[in-house]
């Protein structure tokens, strides 16, 4: 009994303790073999093609594309971040009508039964045979854009979220029921909460979709000038031939992409490291 | 006139029943449970649970153990037979808030402190914050962790979470309080060290009745002084078997005595 409860103060001290220097030696160490990888993978893509004398217009090196992005930077900076802009709304939307909505359909299971099917069926189609739909409804431009974002990005939110609210363990729903707790404190204080590892599952492969929606959202729907955001960028580069500046594009959009999915994770993290297995360590 | 006298008399016998029962939390009288498909879960039950009394239901798994329980609970309704508890229906009679419960799973809320899963029966009843944390600081202190009020269960060893969840039961100071197997999945010496906390918790609070499962016979004889044993396919009571109350100690559990309690509970489990 003493050793247990001994065990357990250590167990607490422990979690309580300041590690901010160890943590930052730590991070270096678990980012180390992927920033090695990256560099051999630039430089030999520099040296190979450089070997090779591959033409620019077929395979530029990476220091063509860094080059291109510079010349291009003011165009680029704005494509970049009209992209966030549009990602960032639509991905925000989707979370709030995927998580809401998951929970009026978990509410009542002839709700779910009506509605999901078209959930589903709205997902099956193709966002390119939609989009041009959305356009000639809403018009070109931003509002268009948020839109096809926010479809491909909500599915994702809407499943995980509802199958996480659905799967709350038997046993405490049954104690939440025999204290005499209302519908409401229910979905609050324990369907809710118990969701979180789900509804933060989903937020992880929408939040890349989202750039992913941004993108071919512009592509179709997309204003020209500077603030057509990347998919357009894209779109004009490849007809003018620009290869390198094309790369560029690419790459911001697939970083944009992980920082976004980084940023997540970091807020999944936050929300859960404190008592979900999937994010201790 | 007529109506009214009839009220009068109904009511006055409604008085002198509830004066019968008033010392009895459950009556169970013929109770019995048949399932849509027809399967009996359990058969002419009858008994009761007094006042302060610690009763404990032995038997194999589907000998309706746990059907009885959620028939007191009103999870399951009981298909035939008379089944009233505090009184009244099992259903109303958990709105009194008089009624805890534990599990064999502690079924602590995860991202919730201890202090907060605690108190969660009374934080769903709307209790005032600092009743609240009086009502937590009495029933920790009860089981020895009340230094523990800010950790999270997962930094509790399984006894500990036992504790907490037993805790939880007593903060609404329940008259009656159910317990399905919660020591079940703990090992043996923590089980012993929780078996005793139980009855000494259960010995200084007079007034509360406790109904434990579990299908250790060894555990029923020690902790209550009533047995019901029960035998399964159909679900139903081989034997009630009376414990006087006496010192449950370390001395009781080697007695010769205890030992014949034993014997007879075990008998009767073969039925």
């Amino acid at each position: 009994m003493a050793n247990e409860l001994v065990g357990t103060l250590q167990q607490v001290a422990e979690v309580k303790k300041p590690l901010s220097e160890n943590k930052v030696m730590k991070a270096i160490k678990t980012a180390l073999p992927t920033l090695v990888v990256l560099v051999v993978f630039l430089a030999g893509w520099e040296i190979i093609v450089s070997l090779l004398g591959i033409k620019k217009f077929i395979l530029p090196k990476p220091s063509d594309i860094w080059e291109a992005a510079l010349a291009n930077q003011a165009n680029l900076l704005n494509a970049i971040w009209t992209t966030i802009k549009e990602s960032v709304i639509g991905f925000l939307f989707s979370v709030v009508l995927g998580v809401g909505s998951a929970i009026l359909l978990a509410l009542s299971k002839t709700i779910e039964r009506s509605i999901y099917p078209y959930a589903i069926i709205l997902q099956t189609i193709p966002i390119v045979a939609i989009a041009p739909i959305i356009v000639i409804w809403i018009g070109a431009g931003i509002n268009a854009i948020v839109t096809i974002t926010f479809i491909i990005s909500f599915f994702p939110i809407l499943s995980n979220t509802l199958i996480g609210l659905n799967s709350t363990d038997k046993n405490m729903s049954n104690l939440f029921y025999l204290y005499n707790a209302s519908r409401f404190q229910t979905i609050i204080k324990l369907r809710i909460p118990a969701a979180l590892p789900y509804i933060m599952a989903g937020l992880k492969i929408s939040c890349s979709l989202a750039v992913v929606g941004a993108i071919v959202g512009e592509y179709i729907a997309g204003v020209g000038g500077g603030d057509g955001g990347l998919g357009y960028s894209i779109t004009v580069a490849a007809a003018r031939m620009q290869i390198p500046y094309l790369f560029a594009c690419g790459l911001a959009a697939s970083v944009l992409g992980v920082s976004f999915f980084l940023i997540v994770n970091a807020f999944s993290k936050l929300m859960l490291r404190s008592w979900h297995e999937s994010e201790m360590k | 006139m007529m109506s009214e006298a009839a009220k009068i008399i109904t009511g006055t016998n409604e008085a002198i029943n509830k004066r019968e029962t008033a010392n009895e939390l459950v009556v169970m009288d013929r109770v019995g449970k048949v399932y849509p498909t027809g399967t009996v879960a359990v058969t002419d039950v009858s008994l009761t649970v007094g006042e302060g009394e610690f009763i404990s239901f032995v038997g194999p798994s589907g000998c309706g153990k746990s059907t009885i329980f959620n028939m007191i609970t009103g999870l399951q309704e009981n298909t035939s037979g008379k089944l009233s508890v505090l009184g009244t229906t099992p259903k109303q009679a958990r709105q009194h808030n008089e009624i805890a419960f534990v599990f064999q799973e502690h079924t602590l809320l995860p991202w919730c402190s201890i202090i907060d899963n605690v108190t969660m029966p009374l934080q769903l009843r709307g209790v005032s914050k600092k009743e609240r944390n009086e009502a937590a600081e009495r029933v920790l202190e009860l089981v020895g962790l009340k230094d523990y009020t800010k950790a999270l269960p997962r930094q509790l060893s399984g006894g500990m979470k036992m504790r907490v969840s037993i805790a939880r039961a007593l903060v609404s100071r329940p008259k009656l309080l159910l317990m399905d197997e919660p020591f079940d999945a703990l090992d043996e010496i923590t089980r012993q060290t929780l078996q005793e906390e139980l009855v000494s918790i259960w010995s200084k609070d007079q007034k509360m009745s406790v109904m434990f499962i579990t299908h250790n016979v060894y555990e029923a004889v020690y902790l209550s002084n009533k047995i019901v044993v029960m035998t399964p396919r159909p679900g139903k009571v081989s034997e009630i078997i009376e414990v006087p109350n006496k010192n449950r100690d370390e001395e009781f559990r080697t007695s010769p005595e205890f030992n014949q309690y034993l014997r007879r509970a075990s008998e009767a489990l073969k039925h």
